[in-house]
């Protein structure tokens, strides 16, 4: 069965980040951006990437400008690349030399199939930035039309990341008080971040067991939609086909790792970018913009504030001090909104009185400052609790996945509009705290037991593989 | 001096990576909409400067805005004036004859399709043989830098540039620029040797 379902899906595990060498210029703008020194290649020649040290962050996508012009005539068709590229036929965006392989033409083939039940995800920047690609001011926050949306494609559970962000705070925080209580390896570091998690595993495997054992809100989501989720729908685990849309190229390697089917199938079967969900909606004929505002599917669609900052630099520290205050002291945490853990690219440290603890954490922005607090780590000259680290430049709102911002001047202003916008969607919840999810503490009581438990750990956690 | 010569925008080989951005910039200030994402774009990006990259030189050439401009010379209908300082092709009037292309001595005009809301203008009338049969012809229409005229912020290729490898040359200015750079260098070789 496990098989089959692999056709289905199409799983394919080929490389995620291409450079056409037909349209690279040799300029090497991606090699200044590149945090892994993952391309390669001489001054003014094409270049390539190496797949081994490559992260599949898709900063180069983002920064790529040389692009296939009408004025070039010994280059491939048009048709051609859009085929080689994964993309609809029907996409219509100029072509860069460094791209991400598309996988848009899978979801919609799924989505014609009626023998699968569809469950889609989105992670939470992909709700401050698709818009963008209709035309909407950048940053511009839209969770309601993009759940129109997702619906009006046809997916039959319009399920969200968020919902089981709040899940990954509950066990992220459960295991953070577990190793400060017991003695356990600190300082813990975020797992969120799958191209962080590929870098720790190939560049500083001695430092695997500080990476915190759960799984991405992403892996989380997909292996509840075929457990948990197949039983709210009274649906067989194989006829769930599990989409993510994410602002990340990376999550396509995540959710290829072989240990990723803890469900007894693959846990998310296709992920897609934000990009590629604009081109899913401008194919399917949407007008995205007069979209009338739908909410998203119950249960596993139910979020909080402090899920959504899961999308920012700072955010997922932010919403597991929320909780571990309050599952520590017993008391309300005196401010929700924390200001010092929040900001742009590079190195945030901190210290919070939780009760008698004084807890040490830091946030780490840009895979480039990383190594600084490993190396630090290393030397014993870090005595924190625990670590946050996001690849992208201010977190996953600037994801290799997000709208490609075409101008240079134009991207601050898309980091700082996209990052407010999602601290003002935090704000407008209602709840804003993980543990205060209703439908999250029903998991709990009906399915999962308690975080930590055997099903959690069973479901929810994972380990990393040394690639040195 | 005595004449206010037409300024042009020059790009500087040694700083040149090759990186398109110019070429980016440019074709999308030119479009209706100024997209700011690529999904927002819906037709192919059409630069008015072209990137030259041989084994030995990279660098964007554009339009010099010459002061007796032979494209204008030579256009049959008028359709290329001069404008406030600025060279302009008028592109409704031009019947794409390439007269200007031919008479351009840095190759600055190319000859471009036309894109109203994603889709292609095609010509009124003409039509061409093709194996799916008599089709419209696309409008094809002669096309330059035109210092971004209209635009407050001023030439969007310099404004992108990462390398900061192009500029505006106000010849004027230029010209006064490199007299008192002389002067300054004059002076400093003969206090090198009488102190």
């Amino acid at each position: 069965m496990r098989k089959d379902k692999a056709r289905v899906t199409g799983l394919d595990a080929s490389p995620i980040i291409h450079i056409d060498q037909e349209l690279c210029t040799g300029c090497q703008r991606c090699v200044a951006i590149c945090p892994v020194d993952a391309i390669e290649g001489s001054k003014g020649q094409p270049q390539t990437v190496s797949q081994e040290r490559c992260v599949a962050c898709g900063q180069c996508v983002q920064i790529c400008s040389a692009y296939a012009s009408i004025f070039d005539d010994d280059i491939a068709p048009r048709e051609q690349k859009i085929a080689e590229r994964g993309l609809l036929p029907s996409v219509k965006e100029p072509l860069f030399a460094a791209y991400n392989r598309g996988d848009a033409l899978k979801v919609k083939a799924a989505l014609t199939n009626r023998s699968l039940f569809t469950m889609v995800q989105c992670a939470p920047a992909v709700r401050v930035a698709i818009a963008e690609e209709f035309g909407l001011p950048l940053g511009s926050l839209t969770p309601g039309q993009m759940a129109a949306a997702l619906r009006k494609i046809g997916f039959a559970r319009v399920y969200d990341t968020n919902f089981a962000a709040d899940v990954t705070i509950m066990e992220e925080g459960s295991e953070l008080i577990q190793r400060v209580t017991t003695g356990g390896t600190l300082p813990m570091f975020t797992s969120c971040c799958p191209a962080w998690v590929k870098y720790v595993e190939q560049t500083y495997p001695e430092l695997i067991s500080h990476l915190s054992s759960c799984k991405s809100p992403q892996q989380m989501a997909g292996v509840l939609f075929k457990t948990y989720g197949a039983k709210v729908d009274g649906v067989e685990p194989e006829q769930v086909f599990s989409v993510s849309v994410m602002p990340c190229t990376c999550k396509k390697f995540e959710c290829e790792r072989p240990e990723m089917e803890a469900s007894g199938y693959r846990d998310v079967d296709v992920v897609i970018t934000t990009r590629e969900l604009a081109q899913l909606i401008k194919d399917a004929g949407i007008d995205f913009v007069h979209l009338t505002e739908e909410e998203f599917d119950k249960p596993l669609g139910t979020y909080t504030g402090a899920a959504t900052i899961f999308g920012v630099t700072g955010g997922v520290m932010e919403a597991a001090l929320r909780t571990g205050y309050e599952l520590i002291t017993k008391e309300a945490v005196p401010e929700i909104s924390m200001n010092f853990v929040r900001g742009g690219e590079g190195i945030r440290k901190a210290s919070v009185k939780v009760g008698d603890l004084t807890l040490k954490v830091a946030v780490v922005s840009g895979l480039k400052n990383a190594k600084v607090m490993m190396e630090q780590i290393k030397a014993g000259k870090a005595d924190f609790h625990f670590v946050e680290v996001m690849c992208c430049p201010v977190g996953c709102v600037s994801g290799g996945g997000q709208p490609k911002v075409l101008l240079p001047s134009d991207k601050p202003g898309s980091y700082v509009s996209r990052t407010a916008n999602t601290y003002v969607h935090d704000e407008n919840l209602l709840l804003r705290k993980s543990h205060d999810n209703p439908d999250v503490q029903k998991l709990y009581e009906t399915f999962l037991g308690e975080p930590l438990g055997h099903e959690s750990h069973h479901l929810l956690h994972t380990h990393y593989t040394a690639r040195k | 001096m005595s004449t206010n010569l037409n300024a042009f925008i020059i790009a500087d080989p040694n700083k040149c990576i090759g990186c398109r951005v110019c070429e980016v910039a440019c074709s999308v200030t030119h479009t209706e909409g100024a997209a700011v994402t690529a999904g927002m774009i819906d037709a192919p990006l059409i630069a008015k400067l072209y990137l030259v990259k041989t084994a030995t030189v990279t660098m964007p050439i554009q339009c010099r805005h010459c002061e007796d401009a032979p494209c204008a010379q030579v256009c049959p209908v008028a359709a290329i004036t001069q404008t406030k300082g600025n060279i302009i092709i008028d592109e409704s009037n031009c019947i794409g004859c390439k007269t200007c292309l031919m008479a351009c001595p840095f190759g600055a005009i190319d000859f471009v399709p036309v894109y109203k809301n994603g889709q292609i203008v095609s010509q009124n009338g003409l039509q061409v043989e093709t194996e799916d049969g008599l089709t419209e012809k696309e409008m094809v229409v002669a096309s330059k830098c035109d210092l971004c005229a209209g635009h407050a912020a001023g030439p969007a290729c310099v404004r992108a540039c990462p390398e900061k490898a192009l500029e505006i040359v106000v010849p004027k200015q230029e010209k006064k620029k490199r007299n008192v750079d002389a002067a300054i260098s004059l002076q400093d070789a003969v206090k090198k040797f009488i102190g």
